[in-house]
């Protein structure tokens, strides 16, 4: 590992390290072939640039091969407010320095604050796309109570899961990083733009990725090995039972790195997948507060920003807060015994007023935190 | 010579007095009608001339024309059939033309000279009195209809000799006993008591009622999303004597008179293929759409999801003013639309979302059917109403309410909301505006603060806001309270629609 030409005074990332990057975007079709096979595609991720285009360019090896000797860097210029950096530089996260992570990032947001995010301790919230309410409210609270307490929370923008996560850690002005699979520039999803926006004004987006190259079914997996790499703990909110959707954790295991999950209903096929995992070992995360004692030990600091208020309530809104817990999360359910329907509608208004519920799916109110 | 008839043509729901012209001359026989007549009016030529023959009157063989005065407004409709004929009866000397110009004669001419009754006759007679005349001669079939009308005196003429013996001062014909209209209450639809279970739906559907509320009623598929709002009639308070002449008289031009005045509110349900043209009108000149049939009455749109888009832009218009302007190549008119909108549709796109595992939908097709339903339409909704799938009810239960009580407290209801806004022109609570709200739905402190408190969380934008206090301005005069309180607005806000801004879950 010997560090390579730099091709200006400014640009942190060297020359051999930006042309893997252009490589990658170049293979971008036979790696997506690949990716039927999760483990085949990180393998291959591993393997240096000539054994990768011996590997799977096909037919384009001499074409990719005589173009990677012509490579200039000025090929792979970043866009406006994007800086790269790799591991040949100091400022490159340390977490991300081993033959399976990403040779470059670039890096959206400045090469010092990404610096001062990876050296505090870092919880990556990740899970299902077909994520229900209730974990929804799960990954927000859990990143909520995280963030205040001064972790930084990472996730991709493609799972609903991790897409709730941040957008609660925003909520606190929390610390953030997002991993795009694709170019900085094109690959977020459309929908996820304003939150996107948002994490870049506080936080840092990263990309192993050029700019303008879109995003694949393989950049979802190379990115998840990224997120899970920055990461001493990823949290697995809410996923099904397949391979897919436990990709990420799976590599986190691999890398020796905590896991950890939260569990729903055993009824529940979304959480078919978190309770997989805590079968097999992974931590069981309640809440803040489970989370930060997987982090700091016994030692942990006291949540901060938690809602306190759930311990002051009055008896009548904490009953109606019980019985959502329980089940009974529609006003319907809750004055099926012919209870005074006003005063449930009051209290299901007054507990949403107070960031104690959230409304969920069909009309159904989903408490926002665990039960204590 | 010269002679003259006065009859009615309708033009929408306008009716435009048409003065018969008829004038004999010596020449070559010939009958013509100028005048902007449509095809119906023209082929009167026929029907006339068959008619006077049959009723055994000359028709003369010299040169008729026939003018239909004011020559600038196109006259559509066979009613004119009447006029014609005895005006040209008046001018071959048959007939004095002395009552002719205080008579309207409306009606269509069948060949044997009997007289049919056409749409529109309490139009009709509404623009005899306007018009000063002092009796409408018609057909039998409608004269109750035109007895409405109470200050006008009907004739009936069952034949076209009936009608001359009217002109002549005789009497008109007597009405039959089998003439429709023998105060036919229509029953008011089906009865609130028929639903079991589902509480939390009929409280919110008796509030949507009490304020005029437009409502959204969201639930997987068989919940009974249509059978509530198929209810809903059955629980408004009964039309006044205004509004139920308005609705009668839109039923008389578009041919639905049931029998005399019509007592329960119009409640339309378009199926969700319905074009613009045929939610607000203009099709074809003269054409009404489903929003002026539903005015001071209910509009029903199952499967909101399914309707077209600019279907649904289109009701922006009446919900926003009451009334729908129509503007065409050929026509333009304004007509009357102010109704309850009551919209029903499945919380995604498979229907199942919030129920349990079923839900099959991803993050994409929820955000694609938040889309389709969000927007102008759903900004205009005051509340929203969520249905469940409960498999705990028993079928066997009793039901909360019947249509009757709860009709009752909907009647209370509306009377204080009347009382309180006597002033502001406006009679329910879903029509009020800032000033208004201002004036009479400021709850109490408490309430206050929970208003404050939402409005500080993002919950609610200044519209939600004002959208919660006229559902708590309804659910306290529902409760009988003067003022609004907590409780009120605590309801409220359960009921209230998502705001555009907190659309998307995760963001």
């Amino acid at each position: 590992m010997t560090p390579g030409r730099r091709p200006a005074e400014s640009a942190r990332a060297c020359v051999s390290c930006s042309r893997r990057s252009w490589l990658l975007a170049e293979l971008s079709g036979p790696l997506d072939y690949q990716c039927r096979d999760r483990g085949r595609l990180l393998d291959l991720l591993e393997l240096s640039d000539g054994d990768l285009l011996r590997a799977v360019a096909g037919r384009r090896r001499q074409e990719l091969s005589s173009a990677c000797a012509r490579f200039d860097v000025r090929d792979v210029s970043p866009a406006q407010g994007v800086e790269a950096v790799c591991r040949h530089d100091p400022s490159y996260p340390p977490a991300l320095n081993d033959p399976g992570g990403p040779r470059m990032l670039n890096v959206a947001g400045g090469l010092d604050r990404l610096r001062a995010l990876t050296d505090t301790p870092t919880v990556a919230i990740i899970g299902s796309r077909r994520a229900t309410d209730y974990g929804m409210e799960m990954a927000k609270s859990l990143a909520r109570g995280l963030a205040a307490s001064g972790v930084t929370v990472a996730g991709g923008l493609s799972d609903g899961i991790a897409v709730a996560a941040l957008a609660g850690a925003l909520e606190v002005d929390g610390r953030t990083i997002t991993v795009v699979h694709g170019g900085l520039d094109v690959a977020c999803p459309v929908g996820r733009r304003s939150l996107y926006r948002r994490v870049g004004q506080s936080g840092c987006a990263l990309s192993e990725l050029p700019c303008g190259c879109g995003p694949r079914r393989w950049t979802h997996a190379g990115g998840e090995r990224i997120i899970a790499r920055l990461a001493e703990l990823t949290v697995v909110v809410e996923a099904l039972d397949s391979p897919g959707e436990l990709a990420g954790a799976r590599i986190a295991q691999a890398l020796g790195r905590t896991v950890a999950a939260v569990p729903g209903r055993v009824t529940s096929r979304a959480s078919g997948g978190t309770h997989a995992l805590l079968m097999n070992g992974a931590h069981l995360v309640r809440g803040p507060v489970d989370a930060l004692e997987l982090l700091y030990g016994p030692q942990a600091p006291a949540a901060a920003g938690l809602a306190t208020a759930q311990d002051e309530l009055e008896p009548r809104l904490r009953d109606v807060l019980d019985r959502v817990g329980a089940g009974d999360d529609t006003p319907g359910k809750l004055t099926r015994a012919g209870e005074d329907a006003g005063g449930a509608l009051l209290a299901l208004s007054e507990l949403e007023l107070l960031g104690l519920l959230a409304r969920g799916d069909g009309g159904r109110y989903v408490p926002r935190h665990s039960a204590a | 010579m010269l002679a003259r008839a006065h009859t009615f043509t309708i033009d929408g729901l306008q009716t435009r007095h048409v003065t018969v012209e008829v004038d004999i001359r010596p020449g070559l026989p010939a009958f013509a009608i100028v005048g902007l007549a449509d095809a119906a009016v023209r082929e009167a030529r026929v029907r006339v001339k068959a008619a006077v023959l049959n009723s055994g009157y000359e028709f003369p063989a010299r040169r008729i024309t026939a003018n239909l005065a004011p020559g600038d407004i196109p006259k559509a409709g066979p009613g004119l059939d009447l006029a014609l004929a005895c005006a040209l009866l008046a001018a071959s000397g048959q007939l004095p033309r002395e009552r002719l110009e205080s008579h309207a004669l409306f009606g269509e001419l069948a060949l044997g000279g009997e007289v049919r009754a056409c749409h529109g006759t309490l139009a009709v007679a509404q623009a005899t009195q306007d018009a000063g005349l002092t009796t409408l001669v018609l057909a039998g079939a409608h004269a109750r209809e035109a007895k409405l009308v109470e200050d006008i005196d009907v004739a009936i003429a069952e034949r076209l000799s009936s009608a001359v013996r009217v002109l002549r001062g005789g009497p008109g014909d007597s009405l039959s006993a089998h003439a429709p209209g023998t105060a036919v209450a229509r029953a008011p639809g089906p009865d609130l008591s028929e639903v079991r279970g589902q509480h939390h739906a009929v409280r919110a559907l008796v509030i949507a009622a009490a304020g005029g509320h437009n409502s959204l009623l969201s639930g997987p598929p068989g919940t009974g999303k249509t059978m509530l709002a198929q209810r809903i009639a059955s629980i408004l308070p009964p039309l006044s004597r205004p509004e139920a002449i308005e609705v009668t008289r839109i039923h008389s031009i578009t041919g639905e008179f049931a029998g005399g005045l019509a007592s329960v509110r119009p409640f339309r349900a378009p199926h969700h293929s319905i074009t613009m043209a045929g939610l607000v009108g203009g099709a074809r000149a003269g054409w009404v759409g489903e929003v002026v049939l539903a005015h001071n009455g209910v509009l029903f749109l199952d499967e909101l999801s399914e309707f077209a888009r600019p279907a649904l832009e289109a009701l922006r218009q009446p919900l926003e003013g009451g009334r729908v302007a129509v503007v065409r190549a050929q026509h333009s008119a304004v007509y009357p639309a102010r109704f309850m909108l009551v919209a029903a549709t499945n919380p995604c796109p498979c229907g199942y979302a919030g129920d349990g595992d079923r839900c099959r939908c991803t993050e994409s097709d929820m955000a694609r059917h938040r889309r389709r339903l969000s927007g102008p339409l759903l900004d205009r909704v005051d509340l929203v109403t969520h249905l469940e799938r409960d498999a705990a009810h028993d079928l066997r239960e009793a039901p909360l309410t019947s249509s009757r009580k709860a009709r009752e407290r909907v009647t209370d209801a509306r009377e204080r909301q009347a009382a309180r806004l006597k002033d502001d022109g406006v009679s329910v609570n879903a029509h009020m505006d800032v000033r208004m709200l201002l004036g009479h739905a400021s709850p109490d402190l408490h309430g206050e603060a929970l208003l404050r408190r939402a409005r500080e969380s993002g919950l609610l934008s200044a519209r939600g806001q004002q959208r919660v206090l006229r559902v708590a301005r309804t659910i306290a005069d529902l409760n009988g309270s003067e003022r609004v309180r907590a409780r009120h607005v605590g309801a409220a806000l359960a009921l209230r629609p998502e705001s555009g801004a907190e659309g998307s879950r995760a963001a």
